[in-house]
């Protein structure tokens, strides 16, 4: 493994090694990692800026002429138009797939601010960073992302340096994580995917959104907007998919999902899923606590 | 009455934690452990409290449903807005077919800590559920229909089991009503005054009867006796002022055995109150 701390910068060189620990724990946090035998070692930190530039009008992802053309490799679904007329207005074909190009920029963003923070941790010789926190910001409208990602690097009183030299991480600190150990689980590693699916709707689904499914002028009964209904179920379905392909079997606890959409155009729509959790692994068998016994609080 | 066998685990004695993470630290260098892979959007306090009643998450699942509504409905009318009452019962009855198919698909018995995310535009209504899939501990997988949905925490669906309840599912009801326009000469006497608007009392009234009602004819539909955690939204339209909606949802119950079984809570007194623990001015004695 090369030696991370060649990669640093000077200035967080020089800051490691002046003595004092600098931590993002909150005092409750700090204590019970204290308690835990988890020394905090240093504030870890990872950035990386990526540009945005994927509807630009040079795009090749635009919208283009063949229904059968956007296809990147994974989902893709087309719908048809049942009317059975051709027109410049009429969407006579519609179509929903995965940008995968777009997953791969996210996932290479937030992987290089990850691995920065990890770089750090090692330079500090931690076994761990806890309490880790992720950010990605849109800097203007200049259509780029800043991803950010930080946590407390901690060292582990009397263990063994970290498997592979990689720390492990979590986005969980004190009491949680005494809890998660507790329960029979050991941090592995933080994950998170995004996952990205374009619409382009087809003349039904362009109709239902707007409300005007008519038949010759005659208001005809709702339908669901299946086109749209199945994108966002895929969108969430790959997110899941992505997280789940960096698990190796371990599971992913205490996971968060966000979804997003937003309009390129008329009946031009993206969807974005992000999905992030710890990922965990089971060190002892399965040892239930008893029923919780309940309180009422006198205050 | 005959006490109820225990459930979880016996009780223990206190954990080294320090020793149990350099346990759990020292256990990553084994390459060869147990393949137990889950996802579940639960906190660690959520899983535990599930855990002592012998459940676990298995799956993060989701269900989305979006159904039109046709042009002209919300323009000014008389009674319920039928097509949008309609479409919302749509809407949620295909999220919640879809995430009960995922959820036996993943194996799980019941969906818990469901969110609800509904949004209501002019030309559709869009629903979105996401929960951690359920079951007991090592059974067997059931069928779609047998699957229930509940918006209750982990917290409370452990709570209710405690207590010799089970729940069923999500029962929803919803309406939409015009509310009548007033005439001119009775627009203008009120136009200076504190009044009530009666029109807008009467039509909330309206829609609130019909969406209680089929909110009640949904769970007796699925042979609960109540439902809790009830949530309501009420209030005229963004986009259509004059016409006013009312939705109601929440999680259907029944007894699981003969009787509920009484909790009786131990009270405590917190001793981490930060006032009392931070406050400058008690250490001048005032």
């Amino acid at each position: 493994m090369a030696d991370p701390a060649a990669d640093l910068p000077e200035a967080a060189n020089r800051r490691f090694a002046s003595g004092a620990f600098t931590s993002g724990l909150t005092v409750p946090d700090f204590a019970a990692c204290l308690q835990m035998g988890l020394e905090p070692v240093g504030y870890v930190q990872g950035f990386c800026v990526m540009q945005w530039g994927w509807y630009g009008i040079n795009s090749p992802y635009r919208r283009g002429l063949s229904p059968y053309g956007g296809g990147q490799g994974g989902y893709m679904e087309s719908w048809q138009c049942p009317h059975g007329f051709v027109s410049a207005e009429h969407r006579s074909w519609g179509q929903n797939y995965q940008q995968s190009w777009v997953e791969d920029a996210w996932g290479e963003g937030f992987g290089n601010a990850y691995s920065r923070m990890l770089e750090e941790a090692v330079a500090l010789g931690a076994h761990g960073v806890v309490g880790v926190v992720d950010t990605s910001d849109r800097l203007g409208d200049l259509g780029v992302l800043e991803f950010h990602v930080r946590g407390t690097a901690v060292k582990v009183d009397g263990a063994a340096g970290p498997p592979g030299g990689q720390p492990w991480t979590t986005y969980l600190a004190g009491q949680r994580l005494a809890k998660l150990i507790e329960a029979g689980y050991v941090p592995v590693s933080v994950a998170a995917a995004v996952s990205s699916v374009r619409v382009w709707a087809y003349c039904m689904t362009e109709y239902l959104l707007e409300g005007t499914n008519s038949s010759w002028g005659v208001a005809q009964a709702g339908a669901e907007i299946t086109q749209v209904a199945s994108a966002q179920m895929a969108a969430r379905q790959i997110a899941r998919e992505r997280v789940r392909s960096q698990m190796a079997g371990d599971s992913l606890h205490g996971a968060e999902m966000v979804v997003s959409d937003r309009e390129l155009g008329q009946g031009d729509q993206e969807i974005q899923c992000l999905l992030r959790g710890n990922r965990v692994k089971r060190f002892k068998d399965f040892d239930p606590m008893p029923v919780p016994h309940p309180t009422v609080r006198l205050s | 009455m005959t006490p109820e066998p225990p459930l979880g685990g016996a009780p223990r004695e206190p954990l080294d934690i320090k020793a149990e993470t350099r346990r759990a630290v020292d256990a990553l260098h084994n390459q060869a452990h147990k393949k137990d892979s889950m996802t579940s959007d639960l906190s660690i306090d959520e899983e535990l409290n599930l855990h002592s009643i012998g459940w676990e998450p298995v799956e993060l699942v989701c269900g989305v449903s979006l159904f039109s509504v046709p042009m002209g409905v919300w323009n000014w009318g008389q009674g319920e807005i039928s097509w949008a009452s309609a479409a919302y019962a749509h809407a949620f009855e295909g999220a919640i077919a879809r995430i009960h198919r995922e959820c036996a698909k993943a194996g799980g018995h019941g969906v818990v800590g469901v969110e609800v995310e509904r949004s209501i535009h002019r030309h559709h209504i869009d629903v979105t559920l996401l929960g951690t899939a359920v079951r007991p501990v090592g059974a067997k997988r059931v069928d779609a229909a047998q699957v229930f949905v509940s918006d209750l925490s982990a917290r409370d669906f452990t709570l209710l089991q405690v207590s010799g309840w089970q729940p069923l599912g999500l029962a929803v009801g919803a309406s939409f009503v015009y509310a009548p326009r007033r005439s001119i000469g009775v627009a203008m006497q009120q136009k200076s005054q504190n009044v009530e608007l009666t029109n807008f009392t009467e039509a909330m009234y309206s829609a609130r009867e019909s969406a209680m009602e089929r909110m009640q004819s949904s769970a007796l539909s699925m042979a609960g006796t109540g439902v809790v955690e009830v949530k309501v939204t009420e209030g005229p339209m963004d986009f259509a002022r004059h016409a006013v909606g009312f939705a109601a949802w929440g999680t259907v119950v029944r007894l699981a055995g003969d009787s509920h079984r009484t909790l009786q809570p131990s009270m405590v007194v917190p001793l981490d109150d930060p006032r009392a623990a931070f406050e400058a001015t008690a250490l001048r004695g005032k």
